[in-house]
């Protein structure tokens, strides 16, 4: 072992100390620990800390000038005096035991921290080779003791001379633990200053000292081997008892996140990695991104505020992996929170006044989206909202307050939070031919301030059916998800970059002005032509725009919003509407069945009559069903010659299986619509009943389902229809 | 054991000390270099256990044997991995009159430590093990022959010990044994040995729990738990939960006891959890482990075959099972195919949330009459087939008061185990049959929830009052009730439909240690799906969502499950369209009587 002189090092930890401070004052720590001290040094200090940490409190005893008047009245002092006097009766004799101990006159506590660079160690790290060593560990603490006095120099004439000890216990956060294992506990002592600090429960990150207990008297020499070990606290980074809400780059993040956003696309490069195991769904990942990005919020000169968080809604079918998106933004979410509709606890989602079971206070306790604030709240099965929560969150959402006015407290809590709510289609199925209204159970009031409303429908194609089987067939096969055919960025890269750009704050140049203003207008101008309107779209939804894009070019890392930024906006609303509107999706051509329903629709209301007859319909329907399987085809990218002869010949002759089919469907629509009477339902069904197609155990099924979602009775005998006034 | 300086079975001690002495002497850097890694003695062990043959002269730990086998010998413990003390630090190396000694693999240093002199801190892990929980009894060879066999090995060899081995048996027979091991039987002594668990204990007793609050459940054989001391393995390789077989030297020191109950009021003890005090050395055992391996079930049929059935006895073997099950569920055959699918099921792997392979059985219309006859044969069987089960009768008061989860004590720093702590490839059943209506408390909508996630997830949550973990477990689940359990999602709703009254068939012994073999080994074949079959099935599968829109990815992939069991209940590692057909007649045949 090399040979370490203490005392020069004493000299070095003097020199530091009596010149850390320039001559302004102002301490260039950083300065002289990197530059002026040799690393040699500070690995020493780090290796041997509590030796050190005495090398310095002898070099501070050395540069301190002696008090010049003493205090009479303080009880320190006194006994001080006493002792010096004592001490120089005794110094005749050289021994170094009889001098008072120097710890006893100090009025100052040394403390070494770890360097705060790089990332702590968890507590299953700290190792057999760590003692003795200068460690930065986090961990959650789950025990604390009460405080003792320490006895730490025991003089004979003297009684002791108390320090106080605080121990408690800390254990692994739970993301540290690996799979299959338990959480490691480690005792700590905190000393001096640092006792009382932490309280459990408190997330915590510590630096300190890993040091053995020596065992003494009978147990040493029965359990001499074992060492009992403990961690002396020498600094207490931090405390936080949810995830912090700033994330700091961490190393070589800033270089990663730079390379990124070289590379160009980062906006569908970050929009593919969340979820990636989730399939699909692209366009609904890049809203979700935008909300995790979010826009600058804005301060008016009159104090009006307007929010920059986006706030949007999932709605759809059972199963289609939407709280799985869910609970995935949340974990890429800088600061995020999940909860659902009904809450779990009886705080619920806005705030709650309640008594503390120990003081017996009245105390104000943050629900979800306070406890939120300034990161996402995902709201899952938000239709499920308790009624108190829904009117709040009326609040919430546009002025990002809660309002709290209950057992005499009369305050208002900060909840500057994105919502990201799911909700499920009120009749358990998404019902096509209903509006979004109907299908989700919440007020237009509430829906109009999301900033983007989205669909995910089960829809009933091969090719997602095969892609689902497929999907099956290779984990079982695999026992692994199929490859994605790209890499996924990591969480803490997605979490970086998002933290990144979510430092700036673009502005809208003057020239866009006008083209946003146009875009608008020509959004307002559609839906006053359109004879149904169900889409609202309002100033809010200019805002949206505004939010929205400026989130893209943060994205961009740009200060200006551009152009191509308001277009993808605008296709991005686009799409959501085509996913809740069936005469939009007609349009853009995604559905067969919808299809069928919007031409009946349309005949219907272009003969303004409320009849059609069985006949007329399936007529209109084969006409207007081969022009638009042509259209389809040529369409398509992939068809060549072959696919459009096919395509001609199939619609050449109709099966009656096939007629059977879309008479069918054609007629639930019109029963949905209320326009079909008995009469034309008997027909119907005798037309059908008669060899073409559906039997009649089929046909019953199908109006059986209708009927158990209250769509309407059915007579159990004669089939009989009876409407069931919403 | 020609040609060994030392006893491996009796001092294995004395061959840690002896490779130690070469190791050091042949290094220059003294004890250093050893920090952290074995030095030759674990492959001299290896050697001698796997090669020579020396395992099963190696004596079993159990309640019976510890008072039997002498301190300081090899022996080996099976037992679940229950709780995790975290590491100990020891002096690991020491020099005495300038000579390195060490401590590895052992409590008390060999001479007294000069506390002034070089030495070296190592580490080791501390497991806290139990039997495995709810181990049938048919399991366990019988105790008569492994104390014979102890005793045989270990009399002609008590000439050679070393004079403070002998020492400290002499301790041990007069004190330790005497006091520790009379009377009652040994579960509840060593709840009597935790001040604080006993007190947790009657605290549960008063609210009406089931003993099963304790730190061990009841189990029928006696249980003794062992505190294994691990030392340079890699962490991955031992996890919570896990079976394993415990190969090392046991230790045993009484007087450790007497010091640290005089020690626990000082200052030191605050917290007062060191194992030593709530796990005295002289209720459980110490185990510094050599070796260790892990253990499935197949290694808990106490007496294998010989021969292993070649693949046309598989095919009897299966007929013969499926008459038994049948005969069990009152002819109901397609009740026993499930059921034999089921007993086959384990979980192969995880995908994202879901536990590929679990298929949990929920068998229906039980009613009050039949429920005591079908469901106590039913339960008889899986017993005698299964080495590890267990039945939960469910109620409504069960739910409010029972642990189900295991939760940390940070009182005592220790793992409270629940019921549903369970051994890999352990069957749980649960008996929905007996539950009135009622109200559940916040324990019981707990314990529910719980229930449903291993239902769902394979993963119950352990609750570290600050957060929760997730743990992962492999259990088959079969829930008998009257209508469909909707508290509890199985994979497979069956309503059963016997034609006669239960079984009085007499058990084959052979037939049983057949089955026991068939379920036990073939369970854990592996499984493919060639292309063109994964074509057929995919075509299937995507005809039968056309057809009904219900189908979900859930039903894909049961079918995919059973498909697997399926062939693998023949003793086929790869699917064929015979048996892929066999799965869809099942389902037909199942949708049929759920309508």
């Amino acid at each position: 072992m090399k040979d370490i002189d203490f005392n020069r090092d004493k000299d070095l930890a003097r020199d530091f100390l009596s010149n850390f401070a320039d001559a302004n004052g102002e301490p260039k720590y950083m300065k002289i620990l990197y530059k002026d001290l040799d690393e040699e040094f500070l690995g020493r200090v780090t290796e041997n800390t509590r030796r050190y940490i005495g090398i310095f409190a002898d070099a501070i005893d050395e540069l301190i000038p002696e008090p010049t008047e003493a205090f009479p009245d303080d009880d320190h002092d006194i006994l001080m005096t006493q002792r010096s006097e004592e001490g120089t009766e005794n110094t005749d004799g050289a021994d170094p035991r009889q001098r008072m101990p120097p710890e006893i006159k100090r009025f100052y506590e040394v403390y070494i921290r770890a360097s705060s660079k790089g990332r702590p160690s968890t507590i299953r790290e700290v190792k057999a080779t760590y003692i003795g060593q200068l460690v930065r560990i986090s961990g959650i603490v789950t025990r604390c003791s009460d405080v003792k006095p320490l006895m730490q120099v025991a003089v004979y004439t003297c009684e002791e001379c108390g320090f106080e000890i605080y121990q408690a216990k800390i254990q692994e956060l739970a993301e540290h633990v690996p799979k299959g294992h338990i959480p490691r506990t480690m005792t700590v002592h905190c000393r001096g200053e640092l006792t009382r600090k932490v309280a459990p429960g408190d997330v915590v990150e510590l630096s300190g000292i890993f040091l053995p207990i020596p065992y003494t008297g009978f147990r040493a020499m029965r359990a001499g081997l074992v060492a009992d070990t403990y961690f002396r606290i020498k600094g207490l980074h931090g405390i936080v008892n949810v995830r912090t809400v700033l994330y700091e780059l961490k190393g070589d993040e800033e270089e990663q996140i730079a390379r990124l956003a070289e590379e160009g696309d980062i906006y569908n490069k970050l929009a593919q990695s969340l979820a990636p195991e989730i399939f699909g769904h692209e366009d609904i990942k890049k809203a979700l991104l935008l909300l995790l990005v979010g826009a600058p919020h804005r301060k008016l000169k009159d104090g009006m505020k307007i929010r920059g968080d986006l706030h949007i809604c999932l709605m759809g079918d059972p199963g289609v992996a939407k709280s799985q998106l869910l609970k995935h933004i949340i974990n890429v979410a800088p600061r995020g929170v999940y909860t659902t509709g009904k809450g779990s606890s009886g705080v619920g989602l806005t705030a709650a006044v309640q008594k503390d079971p120990v003081t017996n206070e009245m105390v104000l306790e943050g629900g979800a989206l306070v406890l939120a604030d300034m990161g996402i709240c995902a709201i899952d099965e938000f239709d499920k909202m308790d009624e108190s929560d829904r009117t709040s969150i009326h609040e919430v959402m546009e002025q990002q307050t809660v309002g709290i006015a209950k057992a005499g407290i009369t305050t208002s809590l900060n909840a500057r939070t994105a919502v990201l709510a799911v909700a499920n289609p009120a009749c358990g199925r998404y019902d096509l031919r209903r509006t979004p209204a109907e299908n989700i159970n919440l007020p237009p009031a509430l829906l109009s301030r999301f900033d983007i409303l989205w669909l995910i429908l089960d829809r009933a194609d091969m090719d997602s059916d095969l892609e689902m089987a497929r999907h099956v067939v290779y984990v079982h096969q695999n026992t692994e998800s199929p490859s994605l055919g790209f890499t996924p960025l990591e969480p803490s890269v997605l979490r970086a970059y998002i933290s990144a750009a979510r430092k700036l704050s673009p502005s809208i140049p003057k020239e866009l002005e006008e083209y946003i203003a146009s875009a608008y207008s020509g959004i307002r101008q559609d839906e006053a032509k359109s004879n149904s309107p169900h889409s609202y779209t309002t100033v809010r939804t200019l805002l949206s725009i505004l939010r929205i894009s400026a989130a893209l070019a943060r994205l961009r890392f740009s200060d200006t919003v551009a152009q191509s930024d308001v277009d993808e906006v605008l296709r991005l609303m686009q799409m959501s509407k085509f996913s809740l509107y069936s005469e939009d999706r007609q349009r853009s051509g995604l559905d067969a069945i919808s299809d069928i329903y919007s031409i009946l629709r349309g005949e219907a209301a272009r003969t303004n009559k409320m009849d059609v007859s069985c006949a007329h319909a399936l007529n209109w329907i084969s006409r207007k069903k081969t022009e638009m399987e042509l259209k389809a085809v040529a369409r398509s990218p992939q068809s060549g010659s072959d696919t459009l002869l096919g395509c001609l010949r199939k619609m050449g002759k109709f099966t009656p299986e096939k007629h059977g089919t879309f008479v069918f469907h054609g007629i639930e629509e019109l029963l949905d619509e209320g326009c079909a009477d008995k009469n034309i339902l008997s027909d119907c069904l005798t037309w059908m009943c008669s060899g073409h197609g559906y039997s009649e155990a089929q046909l019953k099924e199908r109006l059986e389902e209708y009927a158990a979602l209250n769509v309407w009775q059915i007579h159990p005998n004669t089939f009989d229809i009876r409407f069931i006034d919403a | 054991m020609v040609g060994m300086p030392y006893d491996l079975l009796a001092n294995p001690l004395g061959a840690v000390r002896l490779t130690f002495q070469k190791a050091v002497d042949s290094g220059h850097s003294g004890a250093a270099t050893l920090d952290g890694r074995d030095w030759g003695a674990a492959d001299l062990f290896r050697q001698f256990l796997f090669n020579d043959g020396g395992l099963s002269q190696v004596p079993i730990l159990n309640a019976a044997s510890v008072r039997t086998i002498p301190p300081n010998s090899l022996v080996r413990f099976r037992g679940m991995i229950q709780d995790m003390l975290g590491n100990e630090f020891y002096v690991g190396a020491y020099k005495d009159a300038g000579r390195w000694r060490t401590n590895k693999f052992t409590d008390v240093s060999q001479v007294p430590m000069d506390l002034s002199s070089d030495k070296r801190v190592w580490e080791r892990r501390l497991l806290y093990c139990v039997p495995v929980p709810w181990l049938n009894s048919w399991t366990e060879p019988s105790s008569e022959v492994l104390l014979n066999r102890c005793a045989s090995s270990t009399s002609p060899q008590t000439e050679k010990r070393q004079r403070d081995d002998d020492e400290i048996i002499d301790h041990m027979d007069t004190e330790v044994l005497d006091h520790a091991f009379q009377g009652s039987p040994p579960a509840k002594k060593m709840r009597g040995g935790h001040p604080s668990l006993s007190s947790h204990a009657h605290e549960c007793m008063a609210e009406g729990t089931c003993s099963s609050t304790s730190m061990v459940p009841d189990f029928e054989s006696s249980s003794l738990p062992c505190l294994v001391k691990i030392y340079d393995s890699a962490e991955d390789d031992l996890k919570l939960n896990d079976i394993f077989e415990f190969i090392g030297v046991l230790t045993f020191d009484p007087e450790a006891t007497a010091a640290d109950k005089g020690d626990s009021d000082e200052l030191e003890n605050r917290f007062c959890e060191e194992e030593s005090v709530h796990l005295p050395p002289s209720k459980v055992p110490r185990l510094h482990c050599l070796e260790h391996r892990k253990l499935g079930v197949h290694d808990f049929l106490s007496i294998a075959p010989v021969v292993e059935p070649k693949p046309n006895q598989v095919k009897d073997i299966r007929e013969t099972l499926l008459g038994h099950l049948t005969a069990v569920l009152g002819n109901d055959g397609l009740a026993a195919e499930f059921m034999l699918l089921h007993l086959l099921s384990k979980v192969h792997a995880r995908v994202d949330t879901l536990a590929v392979g679990k298929l949990s059985l929920n068998l229906t219309c039980f009613n009050k009459e039949n429920a005591y006859v079908f469901g106590n044969s039913l339960n008889l069987a899986v017993k005698n087939l299964l080495p590890i089960t267990h039945s939960i009768p469910l109620s409504v008061d069960y739910l409010n008061t029972s642990t189900l989860a295991p939760r940390k004590d940070y009182e005592t720093n220790r793992l409270m185990s629940g019921v549903l702590q369970l051994a890999e490839g352990s069957h749980l059943t649960i008996d929905e049959t007996h539950i009135q209506a009622g109200t559940l408390t916040s324990v019981g909508v707990e314990n529910t929830r719980l229930l449903k996630n291993l239902i769902e997830l394979q993963k119950v949550e352990y609750d570290f009052k600050y957060y929760k973990m997730e743990m992962t477990t492999d259990v088959q689940l079969l829930v008998l009730s009257e209508g469909k359990s909707n508290i509890f999602p199985a994979d497979i709703v069956l309503p059963l439909r016997p034609s006669s009254v239960g079984s009085t068939e007499m058990l084959d012994s052979e037939a049983l240690k057949a089955w026991r073999w068939y379920l036990a080994s073939l369970r854990s074949l592996p499984h493919t799906i060639e292309p063109q079959m994964q074509k057929v099935v995919e075509d299937d599968m995507v005809a039968a969502r056309q057809a009904n829109r219900t189908l979900g990815s859930q039903d894909f992939s049961r079918w995919l499950t059973m498909g697997r069991l399926m062939s693998v209940s023949f003793g086929e590692t790869c699917l064929s369209l015979k048996h892929w057909q066999m799965v869809k007649e099942l389902e037909r045949l199942r949708m049929e009587r759920l309508q």
